[in-house]
């Protein structure tokens, strides 16, 4: 104990040096900016800035990177509530919400609690990856493809219960976003499925292509079709353009969501294969399923949108745990950070906390300070894009699809990307029009490919056993989760008090 | 027998799904022993998208005609919305002839009219800064190699680039 507190007193004097700290804010400013736009995602601004690792030493290479996950992780938030366009798959959850919020006139204390619930998560989960890592570890280096199919199977089964219209319609979306997933060169026996000869269907539909089109296009569209007005829809200005950081007291309040927030990103992230998209779902529909009023979610809940957003940063701590105790990446993130190890001559595992110490507190030291640093960050950005707001709605609309184009464009350079985006804009819009929620295809689009690689796998490495699933005590643990996920809302109905449970639109 | 309108969709679903699963009979398969095949999990998921549109449908039959939350609630603006939807495919469909820089001008004229902007000095001055700031910002920066458009076009693209020393 005292060891590490040594050790941290140490990291922290290394931290502050110029250019660590330096580093530091570097990486939080192109994260959250990167977050922040639709297209441009965290990962490839970690993959951009690789090159310019090579000039430094292995910590400030580490703290440029790991301060862009954590700023990157967050960013996407910012203009989910203010515009309806989540950032990054992950941010979906927190754009339910704190959209409604802002709809509400409740953009400024959304902000805020997005950005103190991001800091909060993300703080929280590098106390525990500093104090609890090698027990972690051990935990999920037991996890095979078994249990990873049952924690996605989870992460699919929370669209039952993060309201929609009706269960049917929400399925129906799901479904067809598994479908989507499946189109493509398939990974086991390498042929190409649903493409109908359509060589631009041969790679698959890149899921940011999807959600890009679903959530900013057809938001416009939907918008521009209307008596309301488009672009910002019916969202509120704000008189000010400032986040409003929750008090202590607010903070008290939600001090449930918070914990299950950092509890599910924590362990969600560090399962190798999972992250933060899959611990933003679960969390939320967990959040929901513990609420007194559940029927109110989806019209700007903090809870809903606090347990998300720190679910998301949390989850950042958590898939740490697997790169430094064992030197496994669980995510595209730390496996280019881990990377940035090996180019530096130091290879994580087990013996890194006994050769390099030195390093690695700092790192964990610098991922502290971060999260709090982010927080001032975080308020500046928000006045920043919040600003956006305040651009008349006709140039605000055209320009949103400008930047969907760009960021379309930018995935592979390829313009089929953009096709898709546009295609599934109008799609969107049609979804809109007819209650059909948009979130379940999303949900299936991301997690349908991982659930059909971890189900085959399973099956290929068990003789195609499916009792396999039910056999292993973790992935009973958690498909019996699941179970209870789906029967609680029938059994609460069943029993009186959530009879004033009703669906709603998503 | 009136088709109500809510069940039009889900049963479009639902044939389009029985389609694909046949489909999906028909890939490619090299079989090998004690393996799933290809068409394993699209099937697997085909039969939960058939299952819920059916499950859909009798949500449907039960509501009566038409379910309350099947159909558009709001009044549109067709043409208004037709062209916007034109613009937005028109947009990818113009930007590899006539180069990004004039496409996404001419689409930022067009859009912002559409929704509401009726100052032609505003719709200009807006639609050429924009463009360069967006030319600035994804070809200087982030090395984003836009349409450049085709023939003369071209040439105009690269004569642009030149003149904002970007290229």
């Amino acid at each position: 104990m005292w060891e590490t507190l040594a050790n941290l007193g140490a990291g922290l004097a290394a931290s502050l040096e110029p250019l660590n700290f330096l580093m530091i804010l570097v990486g939080l400013a192109i994260g959250i900016v990167a977050g922040a736009l639709p297209g441009i995602t965290m990962l490839n601004s970690i993959v951009l800035v690789l090159p310019f690792t090579y000039l430094m030493g292995i910590v400030p290479s580490l703290l440029l990177m790991t301060s862009i996950y954590i700023g990157g992780v967050f960013g996407g938030s910012i203009t989910g509530i203010l515009f309806n366009i989540p950032g990054d798959p992950m941010n979906v959850p927190t754009t339910w919400e704190g959209y409604q919020l802002n709809r509400k006139g409740q953009v400024r204390p959304a902000l805020g609690m997005a950005i103190m619930a991001s800091a909060i998560g993300g703080f929280l989960s590098a106390l525990i990856l500093t104090f609890a890592s090698p027990p972690f570890a051990k935990v999920a280096l037991t996890f095979s493809t078994v249990e990873y199919f049952a924690v996605v199977l989870l992460g699919l089964a929370s669209v039952v219960v993060i309201g929609q219209v009706s269960v049917a319609g929400a399925l129906i979306s799901l479904f067809a976003g598994m479908f989507l997933g499946t189109i493509g060169t398939e990974a086991q026996y390498g042929i190409t499925r649903f493409a109908f000869g359509l060589a631009v269907l041969d790679t698959g539909i890149d899921f940011v292509t999807v959600l890009i089109g679903l959530f900013a296009i057809g938001e416009v569209l939907d918008q521009l079709s209307g008596v309301k007005g488009p672009g910002g829809g019916d969202a509120v200005t704000p008189a000010t353009a400032r986040a409003q950081l929750p008090s202590p007291r607010q903070l008290w309040a939600l001090r449930g969501s918070i914990l299950r927030g950092l509890g599910t990103g924590v362990v969600i992230g560090a399962i190798p294969g999972t992250g933060a998209t899959v611990a933003s779902f679960v969390s939320y529909g967990l959040e929901k399923q513990v609420s007194k009023h559940p029927e109110r979610f989806g019209t700007g809940v903090l809870e809903g949108l606090t347990a998300s957003e720190t679910s998301v940063n949390a989850s950042t701590g958590g898939a740490m745990i697997p790169l430094l105790t064992l030197g496994i990446p669980g995510s595209g993130a730390t496996a280019v950070m881990m990377g940035a190890f090996l180019l530096h001559g130091v290879q994580p595992g087990p013996l890194l906390f006994s050769k390099s110490p030195h390093e690695v507190y700092t790192i964990f030291v610098g991922m502290l300070l971060a999260n709090l640093i982010m927080i001032v960050m975080g308020l500046i950005a928000a006045r920043c894009f919040a600003q956006l707001m305040k651009v008349p709605e006709p140039i605000l609309a055209a320009f949103i699809i400008a930047f969907c184009f760009l960021g379309a464009y930018a995935l592979r350079n390829d313009m089929s990307d953009v096709w898709m985006t546009m295609l599934f804009g109008i799609l969107g819009f049609f979804m809109r029009r007819y209650n059909l929620p948009i979130p379940p295809l999303i949900l299936g689009i991301i997690l349908g490919p991982l659930a059909e690689q971890y189900f085959l796998t399973s099956m290929v490495s068990h003789g195609n056993d499916v009792t396999v699933f039910f056999t292993r005590p973790v992935s009973a643990a958690v498909l019996l989760t699941t179970v209870g996920l789906l029967v609680w809302p029938a059994l609460r109905w069943r029993f009186g008090r959530g009879r004033a449970y009703e669906v709603r639109k998503a | 027998m009136r088709i109500p309108r809510g069940a039009i969709g889900p049963a479009l679903i639902l044939l389009a799904g029985v389609g694909l699963f046949v489909a999906a009979g028909r890939l490619p398969v090299v079989p090998v022993p004690g393996q799933l095949g290809p068409d394993f999990w699209p099937r697997l998921v085909l039969i939960g998208l058939v299952g819920s549109c059916v499950l859909k449908l009798l949500e449907v039959a039960r509501a009566g005609e038409p379910a309350a939350e099947s159909g558009p609630s709001l009044p549109l603006a067709v043409p208004k919305l037709a062209t916007g939807m034109a613009l937005v495919l028109g947009y990818p469909a113009l930007a590899p002839l006539l180069g990004f820089p004039l496409t996404n001008f001419l689409f930022l004229l067009a859009f912002m009219r559409l929704v509401g902007t009726r100052r032609p000095l505003l719709l200009v001055v807006t639609a050429v800064l924009g463009t360069v700031a967006l030319l600035y910002v994804f070809v200087k920066v982030v090395y984003l190699p836009l349409p450049k458009g085709a023939g003369v076009l071209e040439d105009f693209t690269i004569f642009l680039y030149r003149l904002l020393r970007i290229f």
